[in-house]
């Protein structure tokens, strides 16, 4: 078996010299294809100072709308390796936000999060890249704010004035009802 | 492995007689075996594999794959995430092929769901799928070029694999892993203006198929260093299970496209969209190196006359089949073999009725067609086990899963 | 038996012709008087030597540069962009600087001395090679008159060197590249000496100064490979001979870095890897100017030509001459590098067939028709 490679049967005159001729043509056949490009311009770009055109639908780092997130944990349900973490405090209506945080060693960018937001606000971004030489810095906060917007603010003041509004009113009637019972 | 030569010197007992009245006494010198690891960090590997061979000077006298260096356990995966969760993992282990991995495993859940596919998403799924064969067969071509010494083919056929890349990024965001075919239908529709870029790669792909074939195909060292060489006959290919290319190499005519026909490629093959090749020993014999090869290049044209088709046959409509948000799938198994790049891509889905599958077996291609290299490789030297290897065109990812 | 030897060896000591190195005339004529007469043809070769490994370096290093680009441009991309500027043109600079940087690594149980001596007896051996080269009619380190027969026997002592490396490496992927290089370079010496017979008999001389003056006639035009049909093939065999001499794709079997990691070079690094690469691009420069000098015309063209009817300055006339020869040498270097970049490598027993079944019995075949032609020509003429 092993003298496979070295026995070889010795060839006619006709094929050395079809051998020659065809080394040396498909050769040359080959140099003239090099040879065409090699006279072209390059179809590369130079990276960091020229960048490729990013599609609309590039699956990239997170960005979270967090005006419309209402906390419900459809994406990190959805998420295959659970690397989304999310906490809000609620108070009524509105969101106090302590986190939402995505755990970039582990995500696979497969998009699926973003399907399931009933609100549509978790997307996936055209930035790529981020280096870093610690790997807790990879788990990034997606939050642009802590706590509550001002305007969830505004609007649970509002809301508590017109519930406060709304309470005294009640008492008020309450208490004319009363009266009146009394009376 | 085969037995091992130990250095050694034997004389012949009968010595020869020479015409002058004088004798001449024979021996065979031997020297030992070396014994080298090719790999896991090889440049012939194509990843993390190791190939323990057994060397007498150039000439193998043993080989031995070891895998299990990228083992992640995906099978393991599919059995404690959900059915779609699950989609992301399968473009991870053949990772040159993930369209055609999505829907292997997406059809294989749907044969369980009993749901109807659009015919649109049909016709998308299988656009992908063979422009994912074309991008798949140009890295097998372009990394046997460079297996074999020849580095610029490679880099021809990486400029046309980009071009697809970016075409499929247009449609998924991803270029590598795409996620792109679910489980009854797509995620989106193609952005305006794809089908015609699609279209554009084709015409521009034919020229440059030609390009590759007189640039490497052709080439009288390339065709000497192929031809002949790691020859498996028919016999040995369906004795070992192999798929795909490396089967059809061989002469025998087997595609499932086209003898188990799923999707659409049943009724492209009907309208005479494509045909499937066949190794017919055209350089040397039947078989070898140049016939597997010649198969995965000639198999880029055929796919592109499908993706012509169904270009030509798309049609408007939804993308997406009666799916619910949440699957429960009913009880009951499936198996669903698909021709992948590499070969038959079987997915084996077993349901109890819940959101988590019971067993996900996968039968990859890569893993079955790398059983034939201990038997091939012997007897061959050092560069042919090199474009042996090159030849049976394995993603590691997949053998090891 | 020893009589050819001693006669080569008296052939070589002999001094050179009167008044032909240029360097010693200027010498003498402009020294001041103190300097002993003796120390003049030393200093002239301290000059030589200097400025023979000056042009080499540097040639080796424009070369690695230039090969970078040619091999982005055939593959449809830039390669080195930015190191100083104008399409890289700093990169071998840099990389020259990070190659010395790098740590010295000798692996361990590896043959320390041998390990050390290999890279020092590769680059020696090939810049001892270019001292028979002359790099104009006038400047030469040594007008040797078997020039080319010690080129020759120079060039394949870097062998020497890549087996020591091999050996020494302690590396089974080390030890196939040496031991490759050896079969391989042992079966191509044969073909390039016999196909570079054919302009030696042509040119009647192995002296590289009087082969390349052979070719002055028809205003600069009288090259061999016009003088004599059989040149033509024979150079297409020097040159394939040249490429597995130098390791060059397709014959670059000794590393080649698919089967063997990096062959003889997989345990070097730093500096002494380096030393292998100048040795590469020197000898890719060495067998081109060879090329030259015997195929295509040498110092010779009609621009000489006229420089020498018109009697210009002798030194602009030597640049001129100078500038030629490397041009018809690049133009070797560029072709060497284009095959590169086009063809999958060989098999170690093709190599071989190819060697000792296919160019040995072309150029013998190159070799007896050119004799004939000589033979019949100085029949007719006479």
């Amino acid at each position: 078996m092993s003298d496979q490679a070295t026995m070889r049967e010795p060839i006619s005159a006709r094929e050395w010299i079809k051998n020659v001729w065809d080394g040396f043509y498909t050769t040359l056949a080959g140099m003239k294809i090099t040879g065409r490009y090699l006279l072209q311009k390059p179809i590369t770009i130079q990276y960091p100072d020229e960048r490729m055109p990013i599609p609309d639908r590039y699956r990239g780092i997170h960005y979270l709308e967090q005006e419309k997130c209402i906390n419900c944990l459809a994406c990190a349900r959805a998420c295959p390796i659970d690397c989304i973490e999310m906490d809000a405090i609620r108070h009524g209506k509105e969101l106090e936000w302590v986190s939402f945080s995505v755990d970039y060693q582990k995500c696979m960018f497969c998009e699926l999060c973003v399907y399931p937001c009933p609100k549509d606000c978790i997307h996936m971004g055209t930035e790529f890249a981020f280096v870093t030489d610690d790997r807790s810095e990879l788990k990034h906060d997606l939050l642009s704010y802590k706590g509550m917007s001002r305007e969830a603010r505004i609007r649970m003041k509002e809301a508590e004035a017109k519930k406060a509004a709304k309470d005294a009113a009640k008492a008020a009637k309450g208490a004319d009802a009363k009266e009146g019972d009394d009376a | 492995m085969a037995t091992e030569h130990k250095p050694s010197i034997t004389f012949h007992p009968e010595p020869r007689q020479l015409p002058g009245g004088e004798r001449e006494y024979m021996m065979d010198v031997r020297t030992g075996d070396l014994e080298v690891n090719m790999g896991p960090q090889h440049p012939a590997t194509h990843g993390v594999m190791k190939i323990l061979i057994r060397t007498d000077g150039e000439m193998v006298t043993a080989a031995q794959p070891h895998l299990g260096f990228l083992h992640r356990c995906a099978e393991k995966i599919g059995e404690n995430v959900e059915w779609l969760q699950y989609l992301p993992y399968t473009d991870r282990y053949d990772y040159l092929s993930s369209m055609n991995n999505n829907l292997g495993y997406s059809m294989a859940v749907e044969k369980l769901l009993g749901v109807e596919i659009p015919r649109r998403a049909e016709m998308i799924r299988t656009i992908c799928a063979e422009l994912n064969r074309i991008a798949s067969a140009l890295v097998a071509f372009g990394t046997y070029g460079l297996d074999l010494g020849a580095f610029t083919p490679f880099l021809y056929a990486f400029r046309e694999r980009e071009w697809l890349l970016q075409i499929f990024e247009k449609a998924c965001g991803a270029r590598l892993t795409y996620s792109y075919l679910r489980i009854g239908g797509l995620f989106n529709d193609v952005p305006p203006g794809w089908l015609e870029e699609v279209a554009h790669f084709c015409d521009v792909f034919e020229e440059k198929w030609q390009e590759y074939y007189d640039l490497l195909m052709v080439n009288h060292i390339f065709v000497k260093r192929t031809a002949d060489i790691g020859v498996i006959t028919k016999e040995q290919a369906l004795d070992f299970g192999l798929t795909g290319p490396m089967l059809r190499g061989s002469g025998v005519d087997f595609d499932l496209r086209r003898d188990l026909p799923y999707m659409l490629y049943g009724e492209a093959h009907d309208a005479g969209a494509w045909k499937v090749v066949v190794g017919r020993g055209e350089k040397g014999t039947l078989g070898d190196c140049w016939d597997r090869i010649y198969v995965r290049v000639a198999e880029m044209m055929q796919s592109v006359g499908i993706v012509r088709w169904c270009l030509a046959n798309i049609e408007e409509g939804p993308v997406l089949g009666d799916i619910a948000k949440t699957l429960k799938v009913p009880e009951g198994e499936a198996y669903v073999g698909i021709e992948n790049p590499r070969g038959e891509l079987g997915h084996y889905a077993v349901s109890d009725g819940g959101k988590v599958a019971v067993r996900c077996r996968v039968r990859g291609p890569s893993f079955c067609n790398l059983a034939i290299l201990e038997d091939i490789m012997p007897g061959t030297l050092l560069g042919d086990a090199v474009a042996i290897i090159g030849s049976t065109d394995v993603v590691i990812g997949e053998t090891d899963r | 038996m020893l009589n050819p030897i001693v006669t080569g060896a008296a052939l070589v000591a002999e001094a050179p012709a009167q008044g032909g190195n240029l360097t010693l005339d200027l010498l003498r004529e402009h020294a001041p008087a103190a300097l002993p007469g003796w120390s003049l043809p030393l200093i002239t070769a301290l000059i030589s030597v200097v400025i023979v490994i000056t042009v080499i370096s540097l040639l080796a290093m424009v070369s690695v540069w230039l090969e970078r680009k040619v091999s982005g441009h055939i593959q449809c991309r830039y390669g080195p962009m930015y190191a100083g500027g104008w399409h890289g043109w700093a990169q071998s600079i840099a990389d020259g600087v990070k190659l010395l940087m790098k740590e010295d690594m000798i692996p361990l149980g590896s043959d320390k001395a041998l390990f050390m001596l290999a890279p020092a007896l590769v680059l020696g051996a090939i810049f001892g090679a270019f001292v028979a080269m002359p790099l104009a009619p006038d400047f030469y380190f040594a007008d040797i008159h078997l020039g080319a027969f010690f080129i020759l026997g120079m060039s394949s002592l870097t062998t020497i060197g890549v087996v020591m490396a091999g050996w020494a490496s302690n590396s089974k992927w080390s030890l196939y590249g040496s031991m490759r290089e050896a079969a391989q370079v042992v079966a191509y010496e044969i073909p390039l000496g016999l196909s570079l017979m054919v302009p030696l008999m042509v040119a009647g001389t192995f002296n590289l100064l009087d082969a390349s003056a052979a070719q002055s006639d028809y205003w600069g035009m009288g090259w061999f490979v016009f003088k004599n049909p059989f040149v033509i093939p024979a150079g297409i065999l020097f040159f394939v001979a040249a490429l597995a001499e130098t390791k060059r794709a397709p014959f670059d079997l000794p590393e080649a870095e698919s089967e063997l990691v990096a062959g003889f070079l997989t345990e070097y690094s730093g500096i002494r890897w380096s030393f292998f690469f100048m040795e590469e691009y020197a000898a890719m420069y060495l067998m081109s100017l060879m090329a030259a000098v015997f195929f295509l015309g040498g110092f010779e063209s009609p621009v000489l030509h006229v420089a020498r009817q018109a009697e210009w300055h002798p030194i602009l006339c030597n640049l001129i001459a100078a500038t030629t020869l490397i041009a018809k040498s690049m133009f070797g270097v560029l072709v060497m590098m284009w095959v590169r970049w086009t063809l999958p490598r060989v098999r170690i027993d093709q190599v071989m067939t190819m060697g000792y079944k296919y160019l040995t019995p072309l150029a013998l075949l190159c070799a007896l028709g050119a004799a004939l032609w000589e033979a019949g020509k100085a029949w007719i003429f006479a």
